[in-house]
């Protein structure tokens, strides 16, 4: 797996570009602001970009900008987004054009080698990696519909694990059930949020990002 | 009927008229003996002048004229048009007594002091004569036998109907007291009206009031970019080297099964990242309030900042009590940033600090050896300095010819 990494301050880039390679993973160019990483992702072709939210020159949200930008340029790159804090509006620019190889993870969350690697691994496979943090966020958010009310606290757990983009296999590693189980407790869920079923991991996690954003697919 | 009714209801009108203006003339009379006491002050300093003392009574001077002034001014917005204090007059006394409020401050007192005490005490006299005479018969025969008259003496009282007719005067006293006592009250008050006023050659109020909103914003947004820089230094800082941290021990623990020395290494980094991270915490606490600040006080905070300073730094404070708190910050980082500007730009071998408190303004003067040709439009932290200092309604002069030395003096308020 071929990575670039944008992150302006150097300590953590240095880190965490340490980090990758000694998990064997191919770190071809680190960049500390947006030019140098597009310039990088150019030249190198990575199959993923980790960029962090906020770098120069105004600090905001430039790298949000450069990863849209850059899977613009390079349709397929996949993009795990860092960030200090969890910001709703980066996730929903992020999330505006489907879910597919994205990731936006809270910067901690690195620390945790064993997660932060399946995260990547899995937005590098095509899926998608969202933030606990993010997702708390989305289930607390007012709606105009009751319907989550109707789901039971397990199926609460497994609707928070699917939109953080785990596949079965996961969520029912996490939760200490069967994947059989976690078929049916999905199949609820679809049913009462009148959701269509969907097998593929992607489309789903879109599915559900949405219903949470409070937007009809 | 009417007509009647409308007369009666013009009598109370007119009572209370002649009320109001008695209560007025009795303030005035008030303010012309404060008025007397500060001519006596100035008498007292003018003669020991002679003797050289009196000079340092001088600066008191305009102080005392301001009082018994603002007195005034207070007295006659409670009766009419507020009369707006001016500004504060200038500390230095020979600048005090060229400016033009104090010169007509100076005029009033002496007006005041004469025909606004002679009307005062014509006024109350009168009154006093129409209160007399008009009760006269109730108290008359208290007196001994042969001295009781009305009060000028003119008409000898030996019986109650002698005692009558007196009552009769007074009620022609009270006709004269509501003919003139309005009168006379307006005449007391004019001078006051005509030369208390702030001065409209020097106190343009909307310029003033341009200033201070000015200011205002320019507090507010220095508020801001406060904040912002504050989370920023957070943001930037602390947060990243702890992200730092957490990443290289994540790192460090993946490293320890497969290569404990690599893993040993990583540590290493990780501690020097916590370590970093402490630094910059400090850097950004001792930014937002110097706990010294609040602890000691501004000389000592500003002492330990000297110690800090590359260029040698000597404070030279005396400053009796604290000034506000926001103020001594204000101060506080006045100095601070001068001093960084001066190690980074100025070439100095020595900066010189000093802070005054005088009477209800802290002074700090920042001066260097350094090569000079300071600006604060070239981008250095000056016109931070300034914007900060402004904001507190203080004031900011920077001196810096090329070839140095280079004076910066602030002042502030105290605010307490």
């Amino acid at each position: 797996m071929r990575i670039v990494i944008a992150e302006d301050d150097s300590l953590l880039r240095e880190g965490l570009a340490l980090l990758l390679r000694a998990e064997g993973l191919d770190v071809v160019a680190t960049a500390g602001d947006p030019d140098d990483f597009l310039v990088a992702v150019d030249e190198h072709k990575p199959d993923v970009a980790i960029v962090d939210v906020r770098m120069p020159p105004t600090h905001t949200d430039e790298g949000i900008v450069a990863a849209v930008t850059a899977r613009r340029r390079q349709p397929g790159l996949a993009v795990l987004v860092l960030s200090a804090y969890v910001e709703q509006a980066f996730a929903t620019e992020l999330l505006a054009s489907g879910s597919a190889r994205l990731g936006y993870l809270l910067k901690e969350r690195v620390g945790r080698v064993q997660e932060f690697m399946d995260a990547l691994q899995r937005v590098a496979a095509g899926g998608t990696a969202i933030d606990p943090e993010v997702v708390a966020q989305l289930l607390a958010r007012n709606r105009p519909d009751n319907r989550l009310e109707r789901l039971t606290p397990r199926e609460r757990d497994v609707l928070a694990a699917m939109a953080e983009g785990l596949g079965n296999t996961a969520i029912a590693e996490r939760l200490f059930v069967t994947e059989g189980a976690v078929s049916k407790h999905i199949r609820s869920i679809f049913a009462k949020l009148d959701l269509a079923p969907d097998d593929r991991a992607d489309r789903r996690v879109t599915a559900v990002l949405h219903y949470l954003e409070g937007r009809r697919v | 009927m009417s007509t009647q009714e409308a007369r009666r209801w013009d009598l109370v009108g007119r009572l209370r008229t002649t009320v109001d203006a008695i209560e007025r003339l009795f303030g005035g009379l008030t303010t012309s003996l404060l008025a007397i006491a500060a001519l006596v002050w100035l008498a007292v300093t003018a003669a020991t002048c002679l003797v050289g003392m009196g000079l340092l009574l001088l600066p008191t001077v305009p102080r005392v004229l301001r009082a018994v002034a603002d007195r005034e001014r207070g007295r006659l917005s409670r009766w009419g048009p507020e009369i707006i204090s001016p500004a504060p007059a200038p500390a230095d006394f020979r600048a005090a007594i060229r400016d033009a409020t104090v010169q007509r401050e100076l005029g009033w007192t002496a007006i005041h002091a004469t025909a606004g005490f002679a009307l005062g005490s014509l006024g109350l006299t009168v009154t006093l004569w129409a209160v007399t005479d008009g009760t006269f018969p109730l108290w008359w025969y208290l007196l001994p036998a042969d001295q009781a008259a009305d009060t000028l003496g003119i008409l000898p009282v030996n019986d109650m109907g002698d005692a009558f007719l007196v009552s009769l005067m007074g009620v022609g006293w009270m006709v004269v007291v509501m003919a003139i006592i309005p009168i006379v009250a307006r005449v007391q008050a004019w001078p006051g009206r005509q030369l208390l006023p702030p001065d409209p050659a020097s106190t343009d109020l909307a310029l003033r009031v341009a200033h201070l909103t000015a200011t205002r914003a320019a507090a507010l947004d220095a508020h801001t970019t406060e904040l912002r820089r504050i989370e920023r230094s957070l943001h930037d800082g602390t947060q990243n080297r702890l992200v730092a941290v957490n990443v290289l021990l994540g790192a460090a623990r993946r490293a320890l099964a497969r290569d404990p020395a690599a893993a040993d290494a990583i540590l290493g980094n990780a501690q020097d990242a916590a370590e970093q991270a402490l630094t910059e915490l400090r850097g950004v606490v001792r930014t937002i309030l110097p706990p010294v600040l609040t602890d000691r006080s501004l000389p000592d905070a500003l002492t330990s900042l000297a110690t800090t300073s590359p260029v040698p730094c000597l404070i030279e404070a005396d400053v009796p009590g604290r000034a506000a708190a926001s103020v001594e910050a204000t101060v506080y980082f006045a100095v601070a940033e001068t001093l960084t500007n001066i190690a980074k730009h100025s070439g100095a071998k020595q900066v010189r600090v000093l802070l005054r408190r005088d009477d209800d303004r802290l002074w700090a003067q920042i001066i260097d050896d350094g090569k000079g040709g300071a600006d604060e439009r070239s981008g250095s932290g000056l016109a931070g300095i300034r914007r900060r200092v402004e904001a507190h309604d203080g004031t900011f002069a920077l001196a810096s010819p090329a070839g140095g030395p280079t004076i910066l003096t602030v002042s502030l308020p105290c605010g307490s």
